[in-house]
């Protein structure tokens, strides 16, 4: 049989609350320690104890991050979804399962491990047997694919932050999976890992943790937050790290945080601490921007400087709460009652995420509106690769008057007199007894007096789609892979970054060479037209039903483009995997006949 | 003549807004023109307030007080929240705050009952009427049982009383007054504004136009003929230099405020110690069943940590920080690096 080398999946089939999230991790970052490529999918209920619940670690030479098309080595521990979990394995599958389970392997095509690990785990500890048994298997598979034993020991510390009991027992308990695999099995399977030499630099993090960072570095002064999965790690983030790097020579805090009494709470803390100068942020899911939706036009109208950070699940309503899409970019971009265009900034990688992180407070002080970050389940709740993070560049406080002298240098100074032709008008902050203004959502005139004058609600309101208009060509611009060919084109965004590679590689394997165009922010930069003009036919990709992208991009291009842009969006809860991808953008292409 | 000052030497006209779109007669205005006299005499330099509401007729009176301040007239409802925001932003603000019953009652009940909660430094006045004003006269939840509106069925509900509800929750300064009771309302306002955490007074603020029938319990003629006056007071800032006099016992109670000022109670019903919870709520539970409003400092628990005490947040305002104190350095961002790559 030929040798299959760091190119497999496993599918880890465990029930929630029972500690397999931890013997996961530390599969995870032993073999990111040995240099191997990898990444990890925790696809969890919505529950606290007792759903079944599976980790998806696929290994790639290739560096493809996506769960991959089939799982090649299968860990049973879960009664509830063994017959199904061993039902889908194609033929020579591995089946590592916990024989105490005493439930049938019943299939002779695959290639099967039963090991005790309840009596294993018993015999160290009878009462977290339970939770042992899930170590025994991480022991089991080091011995099948052949792990490092040091890292493995390493990992294990770290995990379980150097407590000397728990790491004893832990170890000893991998050390039993791993003999009794040995002592009782031949290698009958392909499947094998090799260590490869690490990037010294790299390591690997959460795409919330990483927003989280970026936040702190961007200067947050202010986290109101509401619990809602999977945005609760983002601001969990924040608050873990404020103790070490964001209190003062005197041990005081320079970030407030208020856990607040739902979302509408949450977003008017965020308005009112940007309206007072401060660098505020909230983190939610589409049930929470629905309630926000009455702040942010407020903050549009009034033009408040905030930051939202969208970590997408599925909707509408609870929906599937702990399964990822990409569903709420039209709710996001004119988020609000009466006309609003938001601010959209969306991270395909960690990197991004941190990195936008710091820039969205630059963009909402600049812009003086509320500028959204938009990630979902899986770029922000799942590990990811990472070489590390760049400082930020010098903050942009945007246009804010401090001193008398500012003022009088504007001629017929009105809180809402656009002297620079930006659409951006010179704000005073309260405190600074600078040209007071009643701040309302009621109209006003440029003086800030209210007012319901046709013409002058009118103008106001062609300012503030300049205003927002103005940012096309600031905000992180698209990025483009563009083929010699330029046929056909794909248009993505967000964490489908992390699949576009491997689906592109099997567009290329039918003959077809496809362009990228990773849009970075709403509104839409002029590259974007750009790359639709440049291409034959375009794709535009994304994990929704309806094609929320295609629908901004149809109502934004010349409408001679539009005929060429077509929508391939699909989401059924899960990452993205690529075939599922590929097929249907390959099905689309023939039905448009390109 | 000479313009008369106040201890910052300004004039009372700085403190003034614009003028009121309200119906002529409305409480509210009263009660804008109280907030103008309470700012002035306690000698507040207008830039340090911000005035915070809501919306609804109270909610737009910050219009028409305090015209050298900043203010936010923000959502129905959710003044609070808003509020919060810029209070731990720039803790060094008074927050003066207006809302109405509909506003706090209803839509804002829950808003109301977490600003409480976190003991939030500012001043929340209710311009508490009974009715919705500005959609034309429907019933609010503070309107009193068997209350009968020209355009509605009787009201069979029984009412929120947002006083009681807010000792319940340990507010630290719960007072209640009405709009035509300039001495007294002023001492109030004045000493809301002197105390640290938040300050409730509700305001029995009439609707001349919606709810002036005389048997309405919040009517003008009503209130007048039935309001049982707890105490009234002399209101005495720290920084005049008045000698304090011995109170004759049994007469007054001298409450020290946080900032070290002092509100005189000229006590007329001797019994009621305001530092006592359940004694206001059974003064207000027996005015309630005898038909009639308390007002007063009901309630007065001071020295509780507020919002931006427990936050423990720098003692610059958060808002004023630079770059170099709001953002991690360099050398800080390698050594987290260094942590993520052991």
């Amino acid at each position: 049989m030929d040798k299959v080398v760091n190119d497999f999946t496993f599918n880890i089939a465990t029930a929630n609350g029972t500690g397999s999230q931890s013997a996961n991790l530390i599969l995870l970052h032993t073999m990111f320690e040995m240099g191997v490529p990898v990444s990890g999918k925790n696809l969890f209920p919505s529950n606290i104890s007792g759903l079944p619940t599976w980790y998806i670690v696929r290994v790639s030479e290739a560096g493809y991050q996506a769960p991959g098309d089939r799982t090649h080595i299968q860990v049973l521990m879960n009664k509830a979804t063994w017959a199904d979990d061993l039902a889908k394995l194609e033929p020579g599958s591995v089946v590592i399962y916990n024989s105490d389970v005493k439930l049938p392997v019943e299939r002779d095509d695959v290639i099967a491990y039963p090991v005790p690990m309840t009596k294993i785990a018993r015999g160290l500890n009878p009462k977290l047997a339970r939770m042992i048994a899930n170590i025994v298997y991480v022991g089991a598979i080091a011995e099948v694919v052949g792990i490092d034993q040091a890292k493995l020991e390493k990992a294990v510390a770290k995990q379980f932050k150097g407590k000397a009991s728990a790491i004893e027992l832990n170890v000893t308990a991998l050390n039993l999976g791993r003999e009794y695999v040995k002592e009782n099995f031949e290698k009958l399977d392909p499947y094998h890992l090799e260590a490869r030499e690490k990037n010294p630099d790299s390591f690997l993090v959460e795409g919330n943790e990483a927003a989280a960072l970026g936040s702190i570095f961007g200067g947050i002064t202010m986290l109101s937050w509401y619990p809602i999965t999977p945005s609760s790690s983002l601001a969990e983030g924040i608050i873990s790290h404020i103790p070490q790097l964001r209190t003062d020579a005197d041990g005081k805090v320079t970030c407030a945080v208020v856990q607040a009494e739902d979302e509408l709470a949450a977003a008017g803390m965020v308005v009112g601490a940007g309206w007072a100068g401060g660098r505020s942020m909230t983190c939610t899911s589409g049930p929470g921007i629905s309630l926000m939706s009455e702040f942010i036009g407020l903050a549009y109208f009034s033009e408040v400087p905030g930051v939202i950070w969208d970590i997408n699940r599925v909707g509408p309503s609870t929906g599937l709460p702990t399964r990822t899409q990409q569903g709420d970019v039209s709710l996001l971009y004119e988020a609000g009652h009466g006309d609003t265009k938001h601010i959209v900034l969306f991270p395909g990688t960690v990197e991004e995420c941190f990195e936008f992180g710091w820039r969205a407070f630059d963009y909402a002080e600049r812009y003086q509106s509320i500028v959204f970050g938009f990630s979902d389940l899986d770029l922000g709740m799942n590990f990811w690769a990472c070489n590390g993070f760049d400082y930020p560049d010098r903050m942009d406080r945007g246009k804010v008057l401090h001193t008398q002298e500012e003022l009088d240098e504007i001629e017929n100074y009105g809180r809402y007199r656009d002297v620079d032709g930006d659409g951006i008008c010179y704000r005073t902050l309260p405190g600074s007894g600078l040209k007071p203004v009643l701040t309302r959502g009621t109209g006003r005139d440029e003086d800030g007096v209210y007012s319901e004058d046709p013409a002058t609600y009118v103008a106001t309101m062609e300012r503030l789609k300049n205003k927002i208009n103005g940012s096309r060509t600031a905000l992180p611009q698209p990025l483009l892979r563009e083929e010699v060919e330029q046929e056909v084109g794909i248009i993505y965004y967000g964490s489908m970054e992390n699949t576009i590679q491997e689906i592109d590689d099997q567009l290329e394997e039918t003959g077809r060479k496809v362009s990228q165009c990773r849009v970075r922010a709403l509104p839409l930069s002029p590259g974007v037209e750009e790359f639709v003009a440049n291409h034959e036919t375009i794709i535009v990709l994304e994990a929704n039903r309806d094609g929320q992208m295609y629908g901004i991009l149809r109502k934004e291009l010349p409408i001679d483009l539009v005929p060429r842009v077509h929508s391939v969006a699909y989401s059924d809860g899960l990452p993205p995997r690529a075939r599922v991808y590929s097929d249907k953008v390959l099905e689309k292409l023939v039905e448009v006949g390109a | 003549m000479t313009i008369k000052l106040n201890i910052i030497e300004l004039p009372k006209s700085d403190y003034q807004g614009g003028p009121s779109s309200l119906c002529p007669g409305c409480g509210h205005d009263q009660i804008s023109s109280v907030i103008i006299n309470a700012a002035w005499e306690n000698g507040i330099a207008p830039e340090n307030i911000a005035k915070m509401s809501g919306i609804g007729c109270s909610s737009k009176t910050p219009a028409y007080f305090l015209g050298k301040s900043h203010g936010f007239n923000t959502l129905h409802g959710r003044m609070p929240s808003v509020t919060t925001g810029a209070n731990v932003t720039n803790k060094k603000l008074q927050f003066i705050a207006v809302s109405g019953d509909g506003d706090t009652a209803s839509i804002g009940i829950g808003q109301f009952v977490h600003a409480i909660r976190r003991n939030l430094n500012m001043v929340y006045i209710i311009e508490n009427n009974g009715v919705y004003g500005l959609t034309k006269g429907q019933y609010s939840a503070t309107v009193e049982k068997g209350s009968a509106k020209r355009k509605s069925e009787p009201n069979e509900q029984p009412p929120i009383d947002l006083c009681a509800m807010a000792i319940n929750l340990g507010c630290t300064f719960v007072a209640r007054s009405f709009s035509g009771a300039k001495k007294q309302l002023t001492s109030l306002i004045r000493a809301a504004m002197s105390h640290r955490g938040t300050a409730v007074i509700d305001v029995i603020s009439p609707c001349v136009t919606f709810s002036n029938n005389d048997e309405s319990f919040r009517s003008y003629g009503y209130v007048k003929d039935n309001e049982l006056e707890l105490h009234s007071y002399d209101y005495i800032p720290h920084f005049e230099s008045l000698e304090e006099v011995e109170i004759p016992e049994g007469e007054f109670q001298d409450i020290t405020l946080f900032d070290g000022s002092t509100l005189r109670l000229e006590t007329i019903d001797s019994n009621h110690d305001p530092s006592d919870p359940v004694a206001a709520l059974s003064h207000i539970h027996k005015a309630e069943t005898e038909e009639r409003h308390v007002t007063g400092l009901l309630h007065y628990n001071p020295g509780t940590k507020t919002l931006d005490e427990w936050l423990d947040l720098s003692d610059t305002p958060l808002a004023d920080l630079a770059e170099e104190q709001l953002r991690p350095s360099e050398a800080d961002l390698a050594s987290l690096l260094a942590q993520f790559r052991e």
